[in-house]
């Protein structure tokens, strides 16, 4: 698989738990994933700005990993034969329809693997019911 | 783990209660467009999911892929079109145009982002997909009553359960994917038919049983042409039969709402893909399944499977010979495992049995239980069959 750069825009010091829901998301689909806190550009002893971080996250993504980071500035890298890097306003991931499609996307495009379960799992209580209800299933 | 849909993603463009009311209001004020009684059928499956990967009516690329190739455009085994004509009276439309699909009678079913609008050669696509240009095809009929337009596009359909027959035999893809995983079962097998069940389709579906965890019954019933045993009466024969000649736990009945097409060995593959969306790992073709007339051969639709590689197709055909009982074998056999000779075999063609319900004679046991023979006799005498 590609790698992948999903980089959300944030307001400065925003909280970062976004990411970890999105990283979380496609951990559950498959994914290789990484979140890319703010510390720990830090930690890789690199300068603490957006350009250092973006760098930072295309070579590791550049190993077929997708990589969550935010920013407030759009990331200073380029796409390339083994990265892909999509953009996304944090505000929007709020949006379920708009989180959903952007995850899609993603999907459609292969950087990110297909759900797991074919139905989801909200739903599949509800199906269930009916099914009891039809005749199909034993209560 | 159950069989992954077709294209590796279950499509979910169905809406119903305040969602579908939403639609409703959107396309309001937009162009409406009509479908007819297949398209109707069509747009439900795609939006169900019975159709995946396929997301709306195809665009000139799937279109001439599948015609030429028998492939979506992208990749994916898929045998017949599914696509959308422009109507004589419907307004013009445009790519980009945002539009309402309305039956004939003018109830919104969905809308659609139109991506395309292509003119096709609607006789190419006979003869290429129905492998005729004969007017007694009843798909050739059908696609001499079209314009000749195309319009492909994303479509949202709106789910009216109200209207639709066999409520509680209406499952979709996702309910029955969760129905046989609720059962334990991790292969199924999905048995299609436009006829009442005789004891050779039992015959056939219990060997298939033998093999898998579970059968889904899965009768069409959407458009037919006349002549077939109207859907009623069909599933009537299936409850019947269900009740003491078939494990319940192994069992499961639901119908199968997409339209005949009756291009034989194409609508064959059609079927399969289909049913592989409802999670059955296996699939049952008979004799000259969805044919009509002499138009295919005997084994076409059994050997039109050979032509592609299992991993692309996702699901296994199981090819079966005409059943019969077999007098000297004291049961159920086909050729395949009956040495005796035809005089041994009791076997009925379907216009046979209607003569013979039609002069109130009912049809020997060995051909049909009792309990169905019944039912058909019932029904011809009401004018039914």
């Amino acid at each position: 698989m590609k790698g992948l750069v999903i980089w959300i825009r944030t307001e400065e010091g925003s909280d970062e738990s976004i990411m970890d829901e999105l990283g979380r998301e496609i951990k559950e689909r498959g994914g290789r994933v990484e979140v890319f806190h703010s510390e720990a550009i830090e930690n890789l002893g690199m300068e603490k700005n957006d350009s250092a971080k973006a760098v930072a996250c295309a070579m590791l993504a550049s190993h077929g990993v997708v990589v969550i980071a935010s920013g407030a500035e759009n990331p200073s890298i380029n796409p390339g034969e083994k990265l892909e890097i999509r953009i996304i306003e944090e505000s929007d991931l709020h949006h379920t329809d708009i989180h959903d499609s952007f995850v899609r996307g993603l999907e459609l495009a292969g950087l990110v693997p297909p759900p797991k379960y074919y139905v989801h799992p909200d739903e599949e209580k509800e199906i269930l019911r009916k099914l009891q209800d039809l005749g199909y299933l034993e209560e | 783990m159950l069989v992954p849909p077709h294209g590796g993603r279950l499509i979910d463009r169905q809406y119903e209660g305040a969602e579908a009311e939403e639609i409703i209001k959107q396309v309001k004020d937009c162009k409406l467009l009509t479908l007819n009684a297949r398209e109707k059928n069509d747009l439900k499956m795609i939006g169900s999911g019975a159709m995946s990967p396929l997301e709306g009516f195809m665009p000139r690329a799937d279109y001439e892929s599948v015609i030429d190739l028998m492939h979506l455009f992208s990749g994916p085994v898929w045998s017949l079109p599914v696509v959308l004509s422009h109507k004589y009276g419907d307004p013009e439309v445009s790519t980009g145009d945002h539009v309402g699909l309305k039956d004939i009678e003018g109830t919104i079913w969905g809308d659609m982002q139109i991506e395309e609008v292509f003119e096709a050669d609607l006789m190419a696509e006979a003869d290429k997909t129905l492998g005729t240009t004969d007017d007694s095809h009843p798909g050739v009929m059908y696609l001499k009553s079209l314009s000749g337009k195309y319009i492909g596009g994303n479509i949202r359909s709106i789910r009216r359960r109200e209207t639709e027959s066999f409520q509680n035999y209406r499952l979709d893809p996702r309910e029955t994917r969760v129905l046989f995983r609720a059962k334990g079962w991790k292969t199924a097998v999905a048995f299609q038919t436009r006829n009442p069940i005789h004891r050779a389709h039992e015959y056939i579906q219990k060997c298939a049983m033998e093999i898998v965890d579970g059968l889904l019954l899965h009768p069409l019933v959407g458009e037919t042409q006349k002549g077939d045993i109207p859907a009623e009466v069909r599933m009537r024969c299936y409850e019947e039969i269900l009740k003491d000649y078939y494990p319940r736990t192994r069992v499961a009945m639901s119908v199968f709402p997409a339209a005949m097409r009756y291009a034989g060995p194409k609508e064959a593959v059609f079927h399969a893909i289909l049913r592989k969306n409802y999670g059955c790992s296996h699939f049952i073709v008979g004799r000259d399944h969805a044919g009509v007339g002499n138009f295919y051969g005997t084994y076409d639709a059994q050997v039109i499977f050979d032509q592609f590689d299992p991993d692309d197709l996702g699901i296994v055909p199981l090819k079966f010979e005409h059943a019969f009982y077999c007098s000297k074998c004291g049961g159920m056999a086909t050729p395949k495992t009956c040495a005796h000779d035809g005089q041994y075999h009791v076997f009925l063609s379907g216009k046979k049995v209607r003569a013979m319900l039609k002069e109130g004679i009912l049809p020997p046991p060995e051909f049909t239980r009792p309990e169905i023979a019944e039912i058909l006799m019932e029904a011809a005498r009401k004018g039914d069959n």
